[in-house]
């Protein structure tokens, strides 16, 4: 189970560290960061538990796409939050939202998610620079498919 | 000719349809729930695509991330399994509209059965005896305590919109309808999307039989021998068989002449139940379930027939070709559901790890699982984990074989209702043949020395 590690100033926000962790146990990302002011709250997964080894099944295909764990680095995975066709730019030709090495605030646009011919403007969730592109233009993105990594900034 | 199929289910349904297709030479595409990254559907289909965050309602009911994936990974048709999508007519109708073959009857004919008020009324036209209640909805209380006073009480209120007993409220005196009356019609919105409620007479001690139909585009319809799905818990079928133990011949015959004019009328295509109520010698019909059920493989093992096969071929456009032998029960078949319930507990719904998974093998035993030791029973879904079906030459042979097969089935790590249906099969009126739906309500389930017996409560 994950362990939380709390910095804080004044009151326990409880309530958002159990929700935090409801939502890392969910996501399967290693770990949650979340800041407002001074407090900053942190939820970790333990090694052990992301590792869990996969018990003896008859003849279970081992998964074939290990789970992402970028945030290790202390990098921000920005996902997919719908099923689609995955756009670099606004339109054919034009160029690409980002490029790796921007630096991007929260709220700008990064990428277009195409489900049902409506354009998803995927955006930033922190402010950081864009270190991969993981997603290739033009191609099909699952729901919760991590399309770029950040390095937040530091504040 | 279908080439690729998105699954757009879950669990063992799942399954049984990506091993369909697997025989059939047809690529399988599963969707799945991040809550279910670690299911054999996910594993075992050739492509699998994420579609969502666990909740139904964001994941296995979201049509345009399902219609985004067929899209993605050029999927050629869906088959909706049962649950979910599976009687959503704006589902198949959008399938319909961007070019993808939905495996199943057209939208409209969905719409038309879905909404269980007016399927009343086709079956009224087609000349088919329904259970007597209100023509149509019911638009408030009010219209509920009219056929009330026409009918009589007790009455159950029915979702329009519904089916297994959600939305569904059973009213002894006009006293209670107000109450009942919004109940059921909130817990049908909430379900269903669709608040409308119909009212039928509430017939007590029924049995439940329902008919298989197969239909393709060319004209050909077949009627499988009947199920009995009477053992049930609060609506909820548990023990299902084939064919109904003592039924008479000329209502056996009564209810396939039934069925057979109902999918006449409708321009059917694919597998359908018409389902009957049977009480006093007279049969009524309730509802048709325009998709596969959870408990087909009942009359696959009488049959012979993959009736999940059939479909794939009939909406392929493909002639049905089905011997006329398989048209009479060869044996006896019956189908018990594992659910992760505690029947000591009130059926409390159980999740948890897996531990040991160990099911039953040898001859007339078929279990349908996405079980694997290890594998997580979410709380996010039904509690289905499995079903056994145990076939033999006739219902005593079954019943041996399915208190055997029951006694080998391990799952550890949950209460499961493994030892209610032992229990049942020790009952002496269920060894007699021809229980009523209120089988299970007129008995306590005590534990005697580790084991569950169920006891008829005093009348």
């Amino acid at each position: 189970m994950p362990e939380t590690e709390e910095n804080l100033k004044g009151q326990l926000p409880l309530e958002e560290v159990e929700r935090l962790v409801e939502l890392l146990q969910e996501s399967g990302v290693g770990e949650i960061r979340v800041r407002q002011g001074e407090t900053e709250i942190s939820v970790k997964a333990r090694p052990e538990a992301l590792a869990a080894p996969r018990p003896a099944t008859y003849g279970v295909p081992e998964m074939v796409e290990p789970e992402p764990t970028p945030e290790m680095d202390g990098l921000h995975a920005v996902r997919s939050p719908v099923v689609g066709t995955f756009y670099r730019a606004p339109a054919p030709g034009e160029d690409s939202y980002v490029e790796v090495g921007d630096v991007v605030s929260a709220g700008q646009t990064l990428c277009i998610v195409e489900a049902m011919k409506l354009m998803n403007e995927i955006v930033a969730d922190v402010s950081g620079e864009i270190v991969e592109v993981l997603a290739e233009n033009a191609g099909g993105v699952e729901y919760d498919q991590p399309l770029f990594y950040l390095r937040p900034d530091e504040q | 000719m279908i080439s690729k199929v998105l699954v757009a289910n879950r669990g063992e349904i799942a399954l049984r349809v990506i091993r369909a297709c697997r025989e059939l030479g047809i690529r399988s595409v599963a969707v799945y729930s991040t809550a279910d990254r670690d299911s054999l559907h996910h594993e075992l289909a050739d492509e699998s695509v994420c579609i969502g965050p666990p909740p139904a309602a964001s994941s296995y009911l979201n049509v345009p991330a399902i219609i985004s994936a067929a899209e993605l990974t050029g999927a050629d048709a869906v088959h909706p399994g049962y649950g979910f999508l599976a009687e959503n007519a704006r589902f198949a109708e959008i399938c319909e509209r961007v070019g993808l073959t939905f495996v199943g009857p057209k939208s409209s004919t969905i719409a038309r059965m879905g909404d269980k008020a007016e399927a009343r009324e086709t079956a009224v036209e087609a000349g088919v005896t329904v259970t007597p209640g209100s023509e149509g909805t019911c638009e408030s209380a009010r219209e509920v305590k009219r056929v009330g006073a026409e009918v009589g009480y007790p009455l159950v209120i029915k979702a329009s919109a519904g089916g297994g007993g959600k939305g569904m409220r059973v009213v002894e005196a006009e006293s209670e309808v107000e109450g009942a009356y919004l109940e059921a019609s909130r817990e049908a919105g909430a379900n269903f999307g669709d608040g409308s409620v119909y009212v039928e007479k509430y017939l007590e001690r029924l049995r439940h039989v329902e008919m298989q139909v197969l239909t393709d585009r060319h004209g050909t319809a077949v009627t499988f021998p009947e199920r009995d799905c009477s053992i049930q818990r609060r609506y909820q079928k548990l023990i299902e068989e084939s064919p109904a133990p003592g039924l008479p011949e000329d209502v056996r015959e009564g209810m396939m002449d039934a069925s057979e004019r109902l999918v006449g009328s409708l321009d059917y295509e694919g597998a359908g139940t018409v389902e009957f109520v049977y009480a006093d010698g007279e049969f009524y019909f309730i509802e048709m379930n325009t998709r596969l059920q959870v408990e087909h493989p009942v009359t696959e093992m009488i049959s012979g027939v993959d009736i999940v096969a059939e479909q794939l071929a009939v909406a392929s456009g493909g002639r049905l070709e089905i011997p006329s032998e398989a048209l009479s029960p060869n044996g006896h078949a019956i189908e018990f559901r594992i659910n992760a319930e505690d029947p000591n507990r009130n059926f409390l719904p159980q999740a948890g790890l897996v531990e040991v998974y160990n099911p039953p093998g040898g001859p007339g035993v078929r279990v349908d699982s996405h079980l694997y030791a290890g594998y997580r029973v979410s709380s996010h879904y039904d509690s289905l984990l499995a079903k056994l079906i145990v076939h033999s030459r006739d219902r005593e042979g079954a019943i041996r074989r399915g208190l055997r097969a029951l006694d080998e089935f391990a799952v550890s790590g949950m209460e499961t209702t493994l030892p209610l249906h032992l229990a049942v099969l020790e009952d002496e009126e269920f060894l007699r043949g021809g229980v009523t739906t209120s089988f299970l309500a007129e008995r306590n389930l005590e534990s005697e020395g580790g084991l569950l017996r169920l006891n008829r409560v005093p009348a």
